[in-house]
C-alpha cells in the first residue's frame, strides 16, 4: 500500500493514501461532503460545485472531488463560509427546478431533497419564471424516462454512456442555462445497462419506467443478495414491500439495484438482471402437483415427498437420471450430492450444457452463462464442462440406458424428450420455482424456493464465492432444496439430519476440496476466491 | 513620442504582405534566433523583458514558458489565442489585419524556444476576413521557407495551422480553447493539471495571446532589458489600448506601459463625444471592475490599475459619458455572460441567468428595492466558486457597478425608470 | 436520409481530414465547411460528420448546438447579425436594430417571408472601434447609420 500521509479534516488528523482526493478520504472517515457530479465509478467532472471546501493556503474554496490530498494538508468542511457557499450552490440548482416533490417519483431518494434538509433551508429569493425545457417525462429508452426540468446537468449519465458502456447516446446540447441533457433526436438509449442511469442520476430527471409510481420508496425494505441472471454474480440489493400480502398475487419484490463490489460489478448491473426480478413473484409453483389420469392436481407436501420416495424406491439407481441446475445454491448442490450420489448411489447425475452458452456476452458484465452457479456445480460435483450433457443427447441416453425415472431440476426439456418420456412411460419429476412446459406435463411437481427466499452462496465466473441472505418467506409450501432432500432422506431411512442452513454450510466448507481456503469466521463480504 | 513596437508598420501600404514586412526588417529576428541563439537564451531574454501576457491575466510570459516539462517524449504545442471576444477588445484584430507576419515571426521564435514543431492559431469564427488574410500570410511564409521543414537551413521544423472557432467567448479561456481545437464543446477543464504539462491532445502546451507573441521578435531584436525599460517595474514593453464607447476617436493606440488613462481618453481618443462629461470607464475589457470618473486618474499598467481596484485585463478601455444609464449598461454585460456561460458549472450557469432575469425585470419597470441586494448576493455566490474565471468575470462587473452606482440601481428599481435618461 | 455532397465539399472534407488528423479535431472545420455549403446544420449533416470522424452523432450535435455560429435551423440568404453588446449599445444599437426590424418587417430571430434576410442579435464582434456594427455572411459593416443600413441592405441581391 505504500506510505500514508497525514491530512487534517475539521481538526481531525487522518492517515490517508497519497493520490486520493479530499472527498474520498473524507468519505472513508465518515465525514460527509455534499456532492452531485462526483460518482466513484466515473471520471471526475467537478461541475456541480457542491463539494467546495476550505483548504488552508488556497486563495479560493477547492472542490473536494477533484483536489488530491497532500502531506500536511489542512481541510475544513464546516466553516461558515463553506456552509454559506454550499447553501447558495444548492439554491442555484433549485431556481430552475420544479418544486413539486409530492408528484416526483424520486421523492425520498433525491439528492436535492436530502441536501436541502441539511445544507439548504434558505429564504427563497427567486421570484422569476423558471426556464422552460423541451422534454417533460418522456421515455428515452425501454426502461428510462427523462424529465429535463429536474435535471441538474451533473453529467453523470453522459459520462456513464461515454466511459462505461461507451455507447454515447446521451449528450448535453446547447449551452449556458439552456443546456439540455438528451438523447440524439430520434434515437433512444441503446445499451444493456440503462437502469444504472436511473441509479446514478442524483435527482428525478432519469427515472425508471418499470418502477415509476409503483410504490413510494419509504415503504420499501431491502436486503443484500446476488443477481442470478448470469455467472457474473453482480451484487445487488433487493427492494420489497413488506406491507403487501405476501401471497403470489401481491407482488413483494419491486426492484433490484446494484451494490458496489469492486471485485465483481463495480457499481453497476445489467438491465436483463435488474428487470429480471419478476420471476420471484410471478408464475410461481406454490404447491406440489401429482398427475393422475393425465391431469395434475394439488397434493399435500408430505404426500408429495412420499410419492417422490416411492418413485426412488421403485426404480433402481441405474435407471434414474437427475438433471442438476446451475441455479441451485452451493449448499443445495452439496446436499443433493450427499443424498443422490453418496446415499442413493446415483451415477446418472448431469448438468445439461446447452442453455449455458448462449453466446450473448459483452466486455462489461454480461457473461454467456445465464446461470449464477455453474462453477458451484463444478466445484461440488467435481465435473468439467466437457462432462456436461447436451439436452438433445438426452433422448438417446434415456433410450440407451432404459431410464424409467427422470428428475429435472428447473430445466425446460425438448419436445422430443417430453414426447419420448410420455410414450415410454418414463416417470417425470419436476423440481422447480416457476412453471414451464416441462413442469406442466410432469408426473410429480415439487416447489422449491427462489434464491431471494433463502440463504446461500454462488460461485461466479471468476471463481469468487459469494454469500447472500434473505428476508422473504418462501411462497406456498416451497422450501430450499437442501430442506427437501433432508426430509426425503428421513423418509428413505438414511437421514442426513441437517438441522439448519449453517450446519450444511459448515460441513460443505470443510469437505469440499476447493473451498479449503474459506474461513467462515473471517469471510470477506466482497467474496472469496475458491479453486475448481 | 511613444515607442512603437506592434503598430510600427500600421501606416505602411500593404503592411500585411510578406515582401513589405521583409523590406522593413521582417523575419531577421527569427533567423537570428534560430541560427544564433539557444532556446534557453531566448527564454532568458523574455524573462528579463518583464513581458506579461496580453490576453488578460498578465501572467509573466517567460515564467509560463519555463513550465513546459523537458523530454517527456511527447510533442509540445504552441496555441496562439486569437479568440478576442472580450467585449471592448479589438486590438488583436488590428495585428491580424495589418501585421500578420509579425505574429508569425513571433510564433516561429516562440515555438523554437519551447520546443514545439506544431503551432495553432485559434481565431474566433467571426473573424472570417481576418482568417483569410492570416491564411494568406501563412502560405507566404511557407513559400519563403520560414515555415515547414528545415527553416533557415537549421533543420528546425514548424507547422502552423489556423483553427477557427465558431462563436463562443468561453473558447478564449485557455483550456476551453484546447477543448475546442480538439473538436469538442468549449468546456473549460479542471486545473490542475495545467496546460504546460497536459494541454492539447494531452501534450505539453503553451497558450499565449496574439499581442504577447507579436512582441517576441522585438524582444529578440532589442533585448529583454530594453523592453523592460519601457514600462514601470514588472510591467515591460508597450501595450495596445483599444478605446471604445463615448469617445470621439475610438481605436487602437500603442503606448508604453504606465500611460495615463485620462491622457489616452482625452488626447489619443479625442475626448468624450459631444463634449459631454466622463461618467465611468471599464479599463480592461468588460470583465473587470468599473471605475468612476473621479477614479480614472491612473496609469495603465497591471499594478497601478490593480491598485485602483480594477484590472488592466486585455487593455480594452470602454468609456461612458454622463448620459449612460448604468442599469442598462450592466444589463448588456449580464446578457453577454449569460449567453456565453458554457453551462457546465452550477453557479455560473444558473447565476448569470438569474441575474439577467432580475435586471431585465427592473428595466421593464417591475423592479423591487430588494432586487439590487439580490443581484449583489447572486454575484457574490458566483464569485470564486466556478470552474473557470468566466464566473468571476460575470460577477465582478455586477459587484462593482452596484458598489459604485447603487443609487442608480435603487432609483430604477423603485421609480421604475432610469435616473439619467 | 443521406445528403448530396458536392465535388467541392468532398475536396474540402479530404483537406480537413489531412490537416487535422487527430481525434475529433475535424468536427469544427467540417461543421464550418458543411454550413458554408448548405446554409445550416441539419441532423443529416451531423450524422454525416459523425460518420466521417467516426464518433457518435451526439458528439457532433453537442458541438453544433454549443457554438452560436452554427445554425441548427435554415437561415435566410443573408444573415444579419447585429452586435448588441456594451460598446455598440453605447453607440446606438437600440435605434439601429429598431430601424432594421422596421425596414425588414421582422423581429430578432426571424426570417423575412421571401427567405432573404434573417436578423440576429449577437455578442461583441471585436469591431468596437466601428460601433455600432453588424456582420452579414462574414462581412463586417461598421459605423452604422440609417443611411448606411439602407445602402447596404438595398445593395444585397
Ligand atoms: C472567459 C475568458 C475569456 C478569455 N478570452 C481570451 C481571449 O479572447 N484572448 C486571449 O488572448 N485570452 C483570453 N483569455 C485568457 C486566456 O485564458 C489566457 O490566459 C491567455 O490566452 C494566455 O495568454 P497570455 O499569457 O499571452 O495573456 C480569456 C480568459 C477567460 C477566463
Ligand atoms: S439526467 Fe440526471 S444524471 Fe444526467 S445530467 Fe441530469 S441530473 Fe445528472
Ligand atoms: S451481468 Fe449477469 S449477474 Fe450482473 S446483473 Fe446482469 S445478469 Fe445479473
Ligand atoms: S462533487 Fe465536486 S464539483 Fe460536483
Amino acid at each position: 500500500m505504500g506510505e500514508k500521509i497525514k491530512i487534517t479534516i475539521n481538526g481531525k488528523e487522518l492517515l490517508a493514501t497519497p493520490g486520493k482526493t479530499i472527498l474520498q478520504v473524507a468519505e472513508e472517515n465518515g465525514i460527509e461532503i455534499p456532492h452531485y457530479c462526483y460518482h466513484p465509478g466515473l471520471p471526475v467532472a467537478g461541475n456541480c460545485r457542491m463539494c467546495l471546501v476550505e483548504v488552508e493556503g488556497a486563495r479560493k474554496l477547492q472542490t473536494a472531488c477533484s483536489t488530491k490530498i497532500s502531506d500536511g494538508m489542512v481541510v475544513r468542511t464546516n466553516t461558515p463560509q463553506v456552509r454559506e457557499t454550499v447553501k447558495q450552490v444548492l439554491e442555484f440548482l433549485l431556481i430552475n427546478h420544479p418544486l413539486d416533490c409530492p408528484v416526483c417519483d424520486q421523492a425520498g431518494e433525491c439528492g436535492l431533497q436530502d441536501y436541502y434538509m441539511v445544507y439548504g433551508q434558505y429564504d427563497p429569493k427567486f421570484i422569476e419564471n423558471k426556464n422552460k425545457k423541451s422534454k417533460k417525462a418522456t421515455p428515452i429508452g425501454k426502461y428510462v424516462m427523462l424529465d429535463q426540468e429536474r435535471c441538474i446537468l451533473c453529467a453523470r449519465c453522459v459520462r456513464f454512456t461515454r466511459f462505461i458502456t461507451k455507447t454515447e447516446e446521451l449528450g448535453i446540447f446547447n449551452r449556458g442555462d439552456h443546456s439540455e441533457l438528451d438523447v440524439y433526436p430520434g434515437k433512444e438509449l441503446n445499451n444493456r445497462y440503462t437502469g444504472n442511469l436511473v441509479d446514478i442520476c442524483p435527482v428525478g430527471a432519469l427515472t425508471c419506467r418499470d418502477f415509476r409510481f409503483q410504490c413510494r420508496v419509504w415503504y420499501l425494505e431491502e436486503f443484500d443478495s446476488i443477481c442470478p441472471g448470469c455467472s457474473r454474480g453482480c451484487n445487488i440489493k433487493i427492494y420489497y414491500n413488506p406491507h403487501r400480502p405476501h401471497k403470489a398475487e401481491g407482488k413483494r419484490v419491486l426492484r433490484f439495484k446494484p451494490r458496489p463490489n469492486l471485485k465483481v460489478n463495480r457499481y453497476w448491473m445489467c438491465d436483463d438482471g435488474r428487470y429480471g426480478y419478476k420471476f420471484i413473484d410471478e408464475n410461481r409453483i406454490m404447491y406440489p402437483l401429482l398427475k393422475e389420469n393425465g391431469k395434475q392436481s394439488e397434493i399435500y407436501y408430505d404426500e408429495a415427498l412420499k410419492k417422490f420416495a416411492d418413485y426412488l424406491k421403485e426404480n433402481i439407481p441405474d435407471r434414474v437420471i437427475y438433471l442438476l441446475s446451475a441455479n441451485s445454491t452451493n449448499e443445495e448442490l452439496y446436499v443433493t450430492k450427499k443424498f443422490f450420489v453418496e446415499n442413493y448411489e446415483l451415477e446418472n447425475i448431469f448438468l445439461p450444457a446447452e442453455d449455458i452458452f448462449t453466446g450473448d456476452k459483452d466486455d462489461l458484465l454480461i457473461t454467456e452463462d445465464k446461470h449464477p452457479n455453474t462453477n458451484g456445480v463444478k466445484a461440488i460435483f467435481n465435473i468439467l464442462y466437457k462432462d456436461f450433457i447436451k439436452l438433445d443427447e438426452l433422448r438417446e441416453m434415456i433410450e440407451r440406458k432404459s431410464i424409467s425415472l427422470l428428475i429435472v431440476n428447473r430445466h425446460e426439456l425438448l419436445d422430443e424428450v417430453l414426447e419420448y418420456v410420455r410414450e415410454n412411460n418414463v416417470k417425470l419429476v419436476y423440481l422447480g420455482t416457476n412453471f414451464n412446459k416441462t413442469a406442466k406435463v410432469a408426473d410429480l411437481v415439487i416447489p422449491i424456493s427462489v434464491f431471494a427466499e433463502k440463504e446461500g452462496s454462488f460461485i461466479n465466473v471468476d471463481k469468487l464465492f459469494q454469500m447472500f441472505t434473505s428476508r422473504l418467506e418462501p411462497l406456498g409450501v416451497s422450501v430450499p432444496e437442501w430442506v427437501l432432500f433432508n426430509n426425503l432422506s428421513e423418509i428413505l431411512e438414511y437421514p442426513l439430519s441437517y438441522s439448519s442452513y449453517k450446519t450444511v454450510l459448515k460441513q460443505m466448507i470443510s469437505e469440499v476440496v476447493g473451498f479449503k481456503n474459506i474461513d467462515l469466521n473471517n469471510f470477506d463480504k466482497y467474496g472469496e476466491m475458491v479453486e475448481l | 513620442m511613444s515607442v512603437k513596437i506592434l503598430t510600427k508598420h500600421f501606416g505602411i501600404k500593404d503592411s500585411h504582405k510578406i515582401n513589405v514586412y521583409m523590406k522593413n526588417g521582417g523575419y531577421k529576428q527569427a533567423e537570428k534566433a534560430l541560427k544564433e541563439m539557444k532556446p534557453e537564451e531566448i527564454l532568458e531574454e523574455v524573462k528579463k523583458s518583464n513581458l506579461r501576457g496580453r490576453g488578460g491575466a498578465g501572467f509573466p510570459t517567460g515564467l509560463k514558458w519555463s513550465f513546459v516539462p523537458k523530454d517527456t517524449g511527447k510533442p509540445v504545442y504552441l496555441c496562439v489565442n486569437s479568440d478576442e471576444s472580450e467585449p471592448g477588445t479589438f486590438k488583436d484584430r488590428h495585428i491580424l489585419e495589418k501585421d500578420p507576419h509579425m505574429l508569425i515571426e513571433g510564433i516561429i521564435i516562440t515555438s523554437y524556444t519551447i520546443g514545439a514543431n506544431e503551432a495553432y492559431i485559434y481565431i474566433r469564427g467571426e473573424y472570417y476576413p481576418q482568417a483569410i488574410r492570416l491564411q494568406e500570410a501563412i502560405e507566404e511564409a511557407y513559400q519563403k521557407g520560414f515555415l515547414g521543414e528545415n527553416i533557415f537551413g537549421t533543420g528546425y521544423k514548424l507547422d502552423l495551422k489556423i483553427y477557427r472557432g465558431a462563436g463562443a467567448y468561453i473558447c478564449g479561456e485557455e483550456t476551453a480553447l484546447l477543448e475546442s481545437i480538439e473538436g469538442k464543446k468549449g468546456k473549460p477543464r479542471l486545473k490542475p493539471p495545467f496546460p504546460a504539462a497536459v494541454g492539447l491532445y494531452d501534450c505539453p502546451t503553451v497558450i499565449n495571446n496574439v499581442e504577447t507573441i507579436a512582441d517576441i521578435p522585438t524582444i529578440v531584436e532589442k533585448g529583454g532589458e530594453w523592453f523592460a525599460s519601457l514600462g514601470p517595474e514588472r510591467n515591460g514593453g508597450t501595450k495596445l489600448f483599444a478605446v471604445s464607447g463615448h469617445v470621439n476617436k475610438p481605436g487602437v493606440y500603442e503606448h508604453e506601459m504606465g500611460y495615463p488613462l485620462m491622457k489616452l481618453i482625452n488626447e489619443d481618443a479625442g475626448g468624450i463625444l459631444d463634449g459631454l462629461k466622463l461618467k465611468a470607464v471599464i479599463p480592461g475589457g468588460s470583465s473587470v471592475p468599473i471605475l468612476r470618473a473621479e477614479e480614472c486618474d491612473i496609469n495603465l499598467d497591471y499594478d497601478s490599475v490593480m491598485k485602483a481596484g480594477s484590472m488592466l485585463g486585455s487593455g480594452a478601455v470602454i468609456v461612458m459619458s454622463e448620459k449612460t444609464c448604468m442599469v442598462k449598461a450592466l444589463s448588456r454585460l449580464i446578457h453577454f455572460y449569460k449567453d456565453e456561460s458554457c453551462g457546465q458549472c452550477t453557479p455560473c450557469r444558473e447565476g448569470t441567468g438569474w441575474m439577467l432575469k432580475i435586471i431585465n425585470r427592473i428595466i421593464a419597470g417591475k423592479g423591487r428595492k430588494e432586487d439590487v441586494d439580490t443581484l449583489y448576493y447572486i454575484a457574490k455566490g458566483i464569485m470564486g466558486h466556478t470552474v473557470c474565471p468566466l464566473g468571476d468575470a460575470a460577477a465582478m462587473p455586477v459587484i462593482s457597478f452596484i458598489n459604485k452606482f447603487r443609487d442608480e440601481f435603487e432609483y430604477y428599481a423603485i421609480n421604475k425608470k432610469s435616473m439619467v435618461e | 436520409m443521406s445528403i448530396e455532397i458536392s465535388e467541392n465539399l468532398r475536396k474540402k472534407i479530404e483537406e480537413i481530414k489531412n490537416k487535422f488528423p487527430t481525434g475529433k479535431s475535424p468536427i469544427l472545420p467540417l461543421l464550418h465547411a458543411f454550413q458554408d455549403e448548405l446554409g445550416y446544420i441539419s441532423l443529416e449533416v451531423e450524422e454525416e460528420i459523425a460518420n466521417i470522424v467516426g464518433v457518435s452523432p451526439v458528439y457532433v450535435r453537442e458541438v453544433s448546438t454549443f457554438y452560436s455560429m452554427f445554425n441548427n435551423q435554415p437561415v435566410g440568404k443573408y444573415h444579419i447579425q447585429v452586435c448588441g453588446n456594451i460598446t455598440c449599445w453605447l453607440r446606438g444599437y437600440d435605434e439601429i436594430v429598431e430601424y432594421i426590424k422596421k425596414k425588414l418587417g421582422i423581429d430578432i430571430g426571424e426570417t423575412t417571408s421571401d427567405g432573404k434576410f434573417t436578423l440576429s442579435r449577437v455578442e461583441c464582434l471585436g469591431m468596437c472601434d466601428h460601433a455600432p456594427v453588424m456582420q452579414i455572411n462574414g462581412d463586417f459593416y461598421g459605423d452604422l447609420t440609417f443611411e448606411k443600413i439602407d445602402e447596404i441592405l438595398d445593395s444585397l441581391e
